[in-house]
């Protein structure tokens, strides 16, 4: 089983481009380091198969599946892997929402009321 | 000091205010507003001496009950009461709770509706659905709670400070009582009779009571195999 050089180097140029896209988003701060790490992964895992593409070729040999679907196997688990960190960061966003939240609404209250501490 | 979530209980309200203060007299009340639409806020403003923490939108009951548990542990309260807005909870039977906790015969005592029969006749989907959250939870940390929903509830300074720091979101009493167990709290019940509702409507809608319960037992299970810390006591 070979590889086509035009499918390597359609891989290499768009594993490039994501990895050009998210470098500039992060120079532009439009994208924080560490949500950026998986990405970068993701485009090195692109750029890695694009430059061995054996790896793949044997990999697919082994497990006997087609090279497309290793790829198709390959990017399915990148974004698997991306969702369920958002899922992460959303999950964590609105914990710390609910504690600020809350926070805000006892230091508004102790504001208006500075006085009064009970014991009941 | 006595805890009242309240989301759209501006009709309920002031009457279960009043009823506090002859019940209870010594006990300040704290009523957390969830980012009521309605008038609650003004409401509780015309009550005299009752604070008033308005969450600037809707977080759910989970996260208002315990703003107030917060509220409790920052003024250094030694006994939390916490009870709900819509007049269901017989405040008059509330030292009965205290009087269990100032005994240290628990650190939370609940306010039970289904210990003997008191004439309280939820609907169908609910009766289902808290007698199997119920079940499950008595099954896990044992101890004969037989109603693990009740909102109606007394509770020491221990509790509190956990409370402070963890608390579910939807149908939170249930869960909190796991986050109890694992913390080495105890908690015991006393039956009470409740009332129809004063007002309002009830924040529990039968088509969500299955998603709920998907999500309660989740939690309660993956709660098995948390950890559970108190916020400092000490302020």
């Amino acid at each position: 089983m070979a590889i086509y050089t035009s499918h390597r180097l359609a891989l290499l140029v768009l594993s490039i481009l994501l990895l050009l896209v998210v470098l500039e988003l992060v120079r532009r701060g439009l994208l924080k380091e560490r949500y950026a790490l998986l990405w970068l992964a993701t485009s090195a895992f692109g750029l890695l198969v694009g430059v061995f593409p054996m790896l793949i070729v044997k990999f697919a040999e082994w497990t006997r599946l087609q090279f497309v679907t290793v790829m198709f196997l390959a990017a399915f688990l990148f974004i698997l892997a991306l969702l369920l960190s958002f899922s992460i960061v959303i999950s964590r966003l609105v914990e710390r929402n609910r504690e600020l939240t809350q926070e805000v609404a006892l230091l508004a209250n102790a504001l208006e009321q500075p006085e009064g501490k009970g014991d009941e | 000091m006595v805890i009242i979530p309240a989301y759209n209980e501006a009709e309920a309200i002031p009457q279960v205010l009043a009823r506090l203060r002859e019940a209870v007299p010594d006990y300040d009340v704290v009523v957390v507003d969830d980012g009521s639409g309605d008038d609650t806020a003004a409401a509780v403003a015309r009550a005299p001496g009752v604070a008033l923490i308005r969450l600037p939108y809707n977080l759910g009951i989970g996260a208002a009950v315990q703003t107030g548990y917060k509220y409790a542990l920052r003024k250094g309260y030694d006994i939390a009461v916490q009870c709900d807005a819509d007049g269901q909870h017989p405040v008059d039977e509330l030292s009965r709770l205290i009087e269990h906790i100032e005994a240290d015969k628990a650190d939370l005592i609940i306010g039970s509706r289904y210990v003997v029969d008191t004439g309280y006749a939820p609907s169908m989907s609910r009766r289902v659905g808290k007698s199997i959250l119920s079940r499950l939870i008595d099954g896990l940390i044992g101890g004969g709670i037989t109603d693990t929903t009740s909102g109606f509830r007394a509770c020491n300074r221990k509790v509190i400070a956990t409370f402070a720091r963890h608390y579910p979101d939807d149908y939170p009493e249930a869960e909190s009582l796991v986050i109890l167990h694992k913390s080495g709290l105890r908690a015991a019940e006393v039956s009470v009779t409740m009332q129809p509702r004063q007002g309002g409507r009830t924040s529990i809608r039968p088509p969500h009571a299955a998603y709920y319960m998907a999500k309660v037992a989740l939690a309660i299970f993956v709660d098995l195999f948390r950890k559970f810390t108190r916020a400092p006591e000490d302020i």
